[in-house]
């Protein structure tokens, strides 16, 4: 099934700038779609128009084609999980998952049996008669997800669910997510903030910033040819080198006045016939690879993306040389990608 | 024990209060369990009797009399007066036009005096002039005599101990905002209609305060008689409202019978802690309780 937003805007009461600003997105039947994008870019409130919590100001929203814009959030049979997971504090995690059924007068053992398979298929089964605030964040979050899976919803909205993970627990989850995903072929909608669980996760990415939509597509695609200078500066750890093609550094790498130049850190080569020259400042270690900062003759600040053992020290003058055709373009003024 | 500077400081600052309930309050208990087994009448010295002043009190029809009274007003009053403020409190929680004048409305009559508000309430009540009559007669429903009558007099006081509020009012008002809207969004998700979310969110999770305020309530609405039966109906009729503040006071100021009230004092005061303590148990048993202790 498919989720589709037409052209749309929501504007807040307190707010002078939309939130959401002529939205335009198809997500097709069982993709997962991740949205990224810095805090404040609009991605939660997407979210919240399409679960029906928020009203667009304008435009229309379509669930398998049919449209929901005025449809209550119960009738669009799509499920969210928050950031906080507002489990309820007061019920079991068992009566946390069986609360939508419940409302909707469903009970008895059938009930039951598929809560418990919930519990055995999302690994949590023994923390199922314990109460939120008994819980660990990694139950917690399998416990919101249950809820959500209860009823096998047409549509599943995930809003930072990993927020409140340790970085291990969360390399972890966002794997079992997307086999999950895969596993009941549903539709996913995966907001974050965190670009490598954008990238890993999505079938394809589309990147918000200030509640316009800045490019849609695979995830390698939209890491190799950023649209703009937003989803370059946005996606990437660290994130491309951005400068002005009019600086020395600038030119060195092909640039001309009038342009930004985007080189990715791991496409600055260090190589003793490079063109550039440069200072090192930082050297960062991370074990499966080595970033250097360094600073250009015109103290232009480069990251360096470069093999683990390079002997390299701070204060070091290394050359470097950009990978041919891995230069990338941009409108000084628009920040669209030439 | 040293004491620390911060220490020092902090039993600077409660000294006053700890002076104050010394002297005002636990010297005053102290002398009243005394006196309970006195005849002291408030002049002289008073001779020791034993339990003779409860054995008194087995047999006073106006002991049985006050004390029913005070148990039909707590059973009346307190649950009316605790589902007004959280009705109030829940419909005046969520923001909206106008919503400051409409929660100042509801506290205010918790500021006026007692003495003025029962004063204002014998005009109210009044039979003849007063409004309340007055607009049953445009409504075309009858027009009883109020304090007159018996049911009248005790429907009167529990009139006008509906208005003083605001405590419980403010109380469930900041716990339902405290209570995350996210909630009820995951519960409009989940189609929960608003009875629902009230149902299976708002109250539950408002239960320990509710609890709390009922507990807390029992023990006011045995003394918060005084004043209006005081004014209003002076016990009348018929002993009908000669609720047991009122007894104990006759009994000691009018009567000089100071040995006797302060048997029925602590026999009331016995009487609330048995209800307070019973309903500590049945709110303990409550899985709600232990979410927001």
């Amino acid at each position: 099934m498919t989720v589709r937003f037409e052209n749309v805007t929501k504007t807040f009461a307190t707010a002078n700038q939309p939130a959401v600003d002529q939205l335009d997105l198809v997500v097709g039947d069982g993709e997962l779609l991740t949205v990224v994008g810095p805090s404040g870019c609009g991605k939660t409130t997407a979210l919240r128009l399409l679960a029906g919590l928020d009203d667009p100001t304008s435009g229309r929203l379509h669930v398998d084609g049919r449209d929901v814009t005025d449809e209550p959030p119960h009738r669009r049979d799509v499920a969210m999980v928050f950031q906080d997971l507002a489990l309820f504090p007061h019920l079991s995690a068992r009566e946390n998952v069986a609360f939508g059924p419940r409302v909707r007068g469903e009970r008895g053992p059938a009930l039951d049996r598929r809560i418990e398979e919930l519990g055995d298929r999302l690994g949590m089964r023994a923390a199922l008669d314990r109460y939120p605030d008994q819980l660990s964040g990694g139950e917690r979050q399998r416990v919101a997800l249950a809820r959500a899976m209860v009823r096998s919803p047409r549509a599943y909205l995930l809003d930072e669910p990993l927020s409140d993970l340790d970085a291990q627990l969360r390399v972890r989850a966002r794997a079992e997510i997307v086999e999950l995903q895969r596993e009941i072929g549903a539709t996913m909608i995966y907001v974050t903030h965190d670009q490598a669980e954008a990238m890993t996760m999505g079938d394809r990415v589309a990147v918000l910033a200030e509640g316009r939509l800045q490019q849609v597509g695979p995830p390698v695609q939209v890491y190799d040819e950023p649209a703009n200078l937003v989803v370059a500066g946005f996606v990437g750890s660290p994130p491309m080198n951005l400068l002005d093609g009019g600086s020395t550094t600038g030119r060195l790498l092909g640039g001309r006045p009038g342009e930004v130049v985007g080189v990715r850190p791991e496409h600055l080569v260090v190589d003793p016939d490079g063109r550039l020259a440069a200072t090192v400042v930082v050297v960062e270690r991370l074990g499966s690879e080595t970033v250097l900062w360094v600073v250009g003759s015109d103290g232009i600040r480069l990251a360096v993306r470069t093999d683990p053992h390079r002997a390299v020290a701070p204060r070091d003058t290394v050359r470097l040389a950009p990978t041919p055709r891995r230069i990338h373009r941009f409108d000084a003024v628009s920040g669209v990608r030439r | 024990m040293k004491l620390r500077g911060p220490d020092r400081g902090a039993i600077a600052f409660l000294a006053p209060y700890l002076i104050g309930t010394l002297a005002l309050v636990l010297l005053p208990a102290l002398l009243t369990f005394r006196y309970a087994f006195t005849d002291f009448t408030g002049l002289g010295q008073g001779g020791f009797t034993g339990l003779a002043n409860l054995r008194r009190l087995y047999d006073d029809p106006f002991f049985h009399a006050s004390l029913r009274a005070s148990a039909i007003h707590v059973m009346i009053a307190v649950p009316l007066r605790l589902g007004l403020a959280v009705g109030l409190a829940l419909l005046l929680a969520a923001p909206r036009r106008g919503g400051r004048w409409y929660r100042l409305a509801v506290y205010l009559p918790t500021v006026i005096p007692d003495v003025a508000l029962a004063l204002l309430f014998l005009w109210v009540l009044n039979p003849v002039y007063g409004p309340l009559n007055q607009l049953l007669g445009l409504l075309g429903l009858p027009q009883p005599t109020w304090l007159a009558e018996i049911a009248g007099a005790r429907a009167g006081v529990i009139l006008m101990l509906l208005f003083p509020i605001g405590e419980a009012f403010l109380v469930v008002l900041a716990t339902r905002r405290a209570i995350g809207a996210r909630l009820y969004e995951a519960a409009a998700l989940e189609g929960a209609r608003p009875w629902q979310q009230l149902r299976r969110i708002t109250l539950p999770l408002l239960a320990p305060v509710l609890a709390l305020l009922a507990i807390r309530d029992v023990a006011l609405s045995l003394q918060s008689t005084f004043v209006p039966a005081y004014v209003l109906t002076d016990g009348g009729p018929l002993f009908a409202t000669l609720y047991v503040p009122i007894y104990v006071f006759d009994q000691a100021f009018e009567f000089l019978g100071f040995g006797y009230s302060a048997m029925i004092t602590l026999v009331v005061l016995a009487v609330t802690l048995l209800l307070v303590v019973g309903q500590l148990l049945l709110v303990r048993r409550w899985r709600a309780w232990r979410v927001l202790r």
